[in-house]
């Protein structure tokens, strides 16, 4: 048997071996996360408020993300992050409720030179039914952004050349004669379609982003009950100098917006604004509740798990194939 | 490939110290919120510790480049340091409640104007400022805490009968290679292909700040307000039209010189790694002859307009830094391959007077006078030319050349020719005299701006390459 494919088999073994591994602490490499999401359609007020009952009470979904790795600049540490999330949609407004922990609450005083302000980002394929590329899409098929940094800022953002498509960059690095397209831009006013609420305590941010349903201009998609897209998320931790590409990102995962149980009617209801757009609100002691931390713990394990199959199912395939080829006799 | 670059040269012997530039630079494009605490003009005292505090000390503020076996890394990225400066590191901004003086009530003491915190707009004590050191530099405190004083420590002493000190104006040098453009990861920084001016895309700018921590010179400036970064544009509204910038109009003392060098834009990458003590070498070796005709072609080729290889020929900035070798970049170890240069101070010219009102030194005595002078040459090595002692001694020997050349002829009586003697010593003309008395003494024609044409030039190709 040739070294070389001997070579290649115990490669292949290893990178199996690192695969599970990392499945079983919980890092799932960022395109293997498949967990879907179902956002439940309820009748009436989306409360904005994120210690509001019905936040606390819903289901939440899990993701895990790791540090960006791709390009500079990058995170200082490469510890994993985690956020659950919650998402819900009445006839006319889509909700996520995104929580996470981060130890300190940074929101950088006005005439702060050197501070950076804690931010999520949640992503959305531009056009229904793709998948783009995780890192900032590409420039065929862009990815929509809503950036909430704790400042009190949210943004309807688009990014169509993620730093995995490499003549986008060449182009972009021509200056500003030939009217560059920026890697993330983002949209008109009248575009801006998020409100945000937010709340710090107990070493955690629970924030609710909320929008209108159904489509505005080209970039941002509609989110229509009964319909399904794929959702990623960003995290910064400011007192970390987080920003620009020193993040933690997730993969691609489902969430599928539940369409009304009966024939549609028409809905009145409205998102309550009672908190207007940028205001940080704190809420005192808001405790997890022990079924939603043990609902938190299970996804992980879950995660895990099927991270865990999944490396094994890839390893059993790929051993099969060696195996034919005769790769493995002389192992 | 040859490009233009307008650049600049401040002759630092000429300079008082009385902060114009910066007062004109500031009306002009930085007098507005969120840019109160910024200069994009300063000028520091030195020895002293400069601003913002201290901003040669790399350790902390983690600029420039680094030259890692041949390869050159963001010193930033090698020391892992993300964080950009604080607003105590510049100074907190301050002004003084004037309206005081009008509408305080009738009393017995004249009202008086309190300094308020330009942010906050409360009460502040002055603690700290741009400069604060000012004309104290020098002195026992401040010299000790100038990054540059390492180099001297031992040998001297801060004896009365030693203490030197003299200005150094700063505005943003517009790099060959600058690391504030490869630090930002959103490429909203860009070098212009026509006249060199560094700039900010404010439309792509996020406010980032890694193009702050990377600038060596700390010359990139994040407005709190707007949420993006800011800098010296080099008054490139002005240039287009042919005028010079506000700082080198302004100048009271005719310190600034401007003009177009024509340079090889292939070599910068070469230039940028060589040994430290062969920087300014090399750098000068960027810069081509205007009068070559070979040049001359190719700068055609390339679509440099006939104005600016014109205006290259009559550029204060290629006679002082290339062809006299005068002038010397600021802190070549950076690596950034800055585009302002200096003429290092003499600061005082030379021994005293004797009683027939001749110099006590002899011309032949110009060398070893170069090493007594005032300013320790180590010192000077240590902020213009890394260190290379020998380049700083070839820059105020020629200072010297030109003084004793006219001494010889007004004081002495001799001949030109007879005086060219002294010139000649040192690879200067007759001619090259003339137009140093004409630039350095009388302060005319200081600047020759060539107008902005609607040409294409070709894209920075090194600059291509973009990040990673």
């Amino acid at each position: 048997m040739r070294r070389e494919t001997r070579i290649a088999a115990i490669i292949g073994i290893l990178l199996i071996f690192v695969a599970s591994a990392l499945a079983v602490m919980g890092i799932v490499p960022v395109t293997a996360q498949t967990n879907a999401y179902t956002a439940k359609y309820v009748q009436g007020t989306i409360p904005l408020d994120p210690t509001a009952e019905l936040w606390q009470q819903a289901d939440k979904g899990n993701a895990v993300l790791v540090a960006q790795l791709l390009t500079y600049p990058q995170r200082l540490d490469t510890q994993p992050r985690q956020v659950s999330y919650a998402a819900v949609s009445n006839g006319t407004h889509f909700a996520i409720y995104i929580e996470w922990s981060d130890e300190t609450k940074d929101v950088p005083p006005v005439g702060s030179l050197d501070q950076f302000p804690d931010a999520v980002a949640v992503q959305f394929p531009v056009l229904a039914g793709e998948q783009p590329y995780v890192c900032m899409g590409m420039p065929d098929n862009p990815v929509n952004i809503v950036l909430w940094r704790s400042n009190g800022t949210v943004e309807n953002l688009v990014a169509g050349s993620g730093y995995g498509t490499k003549g986008q960059q060449e182009q972009e690095a021509r200056g500003l004669q030939k009217t560059p397209t920026s890697p993330i831009v983002k949209l008109p006013p009248e575009e801006q379609v998020w409100t945000a609420s937010a709340s710090y305590s107990d070493g955690k941010w629970r924030v609710v982003l909320a929008r209108p349903t159904g489509g505005v201009g080209n970039f941002t998609p509609s989110l229509d009950p009964g319909s399904e897209v794929s959702i990623a998320f960003a995290l910064w931790d400011g007192s970390k100098y987080e920003r620009a590409g020193s993040k933690v990102t997730s993969g691609w995962m489902t969430l599928k917006l539940e369409a009304p149980a009966g024939p549609t009617e028409a809905q009145t209801v409205t998102a309550t604004e009672t908190q207007a757009a940028g205001t940080v609100t704190e809420t005192v002691t808001q405790t997890t509740t022990v079924t939603e931390t043990v609902a938190a713990a299970t996804g992980s394990v879950k995660a895990a798990i099927v991270g865990f199959l999944a490396a094994l199912v890839v390893a059993i395939i790929m051993l099969a194939l060696l195996y034919r080829k005769g790769a493995l006799k002389g192992v | 490939m040859v490009r233009a670059q307008i650049s600049m040269v401040m002759v630092l012997d000429k300079c008082i110290g009385c902060h114009t530039c910066s007062i004109t630079c500031k009306h002009v494009w930085t007098n507005r919120e969120g840019q109160e605490y910024a200069w994009w003009n300063n000028v520091e005292t030195r020895p002293g510790v400069g601003y913002p505090n201290r901003w040669e000390d790399q350790e902390k503020y983690g600029g420039g480049w680094v030259a890692d076996n041949g390869k050159l890394k963001l010193r930033m990225e090698v020391m892992k340091k993300m964080d950009p400066p604080k607003m105590e590191d510049y100074y907190i901004p301050f002004d003084y409640d004037y309206d005081k003086l009008f509408d305080e009530n009738l009393q017995q003491e004249q009202p008086s104007a309190n300094p308020v915190n330009m942010i906050t707009g409360e009460r502040m004590d002055v603690k700290w400022g741009p400069n604060w050191d000012d004309d104290l530099a020098g002195g026992d405190i401040y010299a000790r805490m100038d990054p540059n004083w390492r180099v001297l420590e031992k040998e001297i002493t801060l004896n009365f009968k030693d203490v030197f000190m003299f200005y150094l104006p700063r505005i943003c040098n517009h790099c060959l290679n600058p690391s504030c453009l490869y630090a930002c990861p959103r490429k909203s920084i860009y070098k212009r292909e026509e006249d060199g001016v560094v700039l900010i895309d404010q439309n792509r700018c996020r406010g980032y700040r890694l193009c702050v921590t990377a600038c060596p010179y700390k010359k990139v400036y994040y407005n709190w307000k707007t949420g993006k970064s800011e800098k010296c544009i080099l008054c490139y509204p002005r240039l287009e039209t042919g005028q010079a910038t506000v700082c080198t109009v302004s100048c009271v003392g005719k310190v600034r010189y401007m003009g177009v060098v024509l340079y090889d834009e292939t070599r910068i990458e070469e230039v940028a790694n060589v040994p430290d003590d062969k920087l300014v070498e090399f750098q000068r070796s960027l810069i081509l002859d205007p009068f070559d005709p070979q040049v001359i072609r190719e700068a055609r080729e390339a679509g440099i307009p006939e104005n600016y290889i014109k205006a290259a020929q009559k550029s204060p900035v290629y006679y002082m830094f290339k062809k006299w070798e005068l002038a010397l970049p600021l802190h070549p170890e950076y690596r950034t391959l800055p585009m302002v240069f200096y003429v290092p101070p003499l600061n005082p010219v030379i021994t005293a007077l004797d009683r027939r009102g001749k110099y006590m030194a002899e011309y032949k005595n110009i060398l070893p006078t170069i090493d007594e002078l005032r300013v320790p040459i180590r010192y000077l090595a240590s902020l213009f030319s890394a260190g290379n002692e020998e380049e700083v001694r070839k820059s105020l020997k020629k200072l010297l050349a030109i003084r004793e050349y006219f001494r010889l002829i007004e004081v002495e009586g001799l001949s030109r020719m007879e005086a060219s003697k002294v010139l000649a010593e040192h690879g200067l003309s007759m001619e090259d005299a003339d137009l140093m008395y004409k630039w350095l003494a009388l302060g005319r024609e200081r600047w020759t701006i060539p107008t902005a044409q609607k040409v294409k030039v070709g894209r920075m190709s090194h600059m291509k390459r973009g990040r990673r």
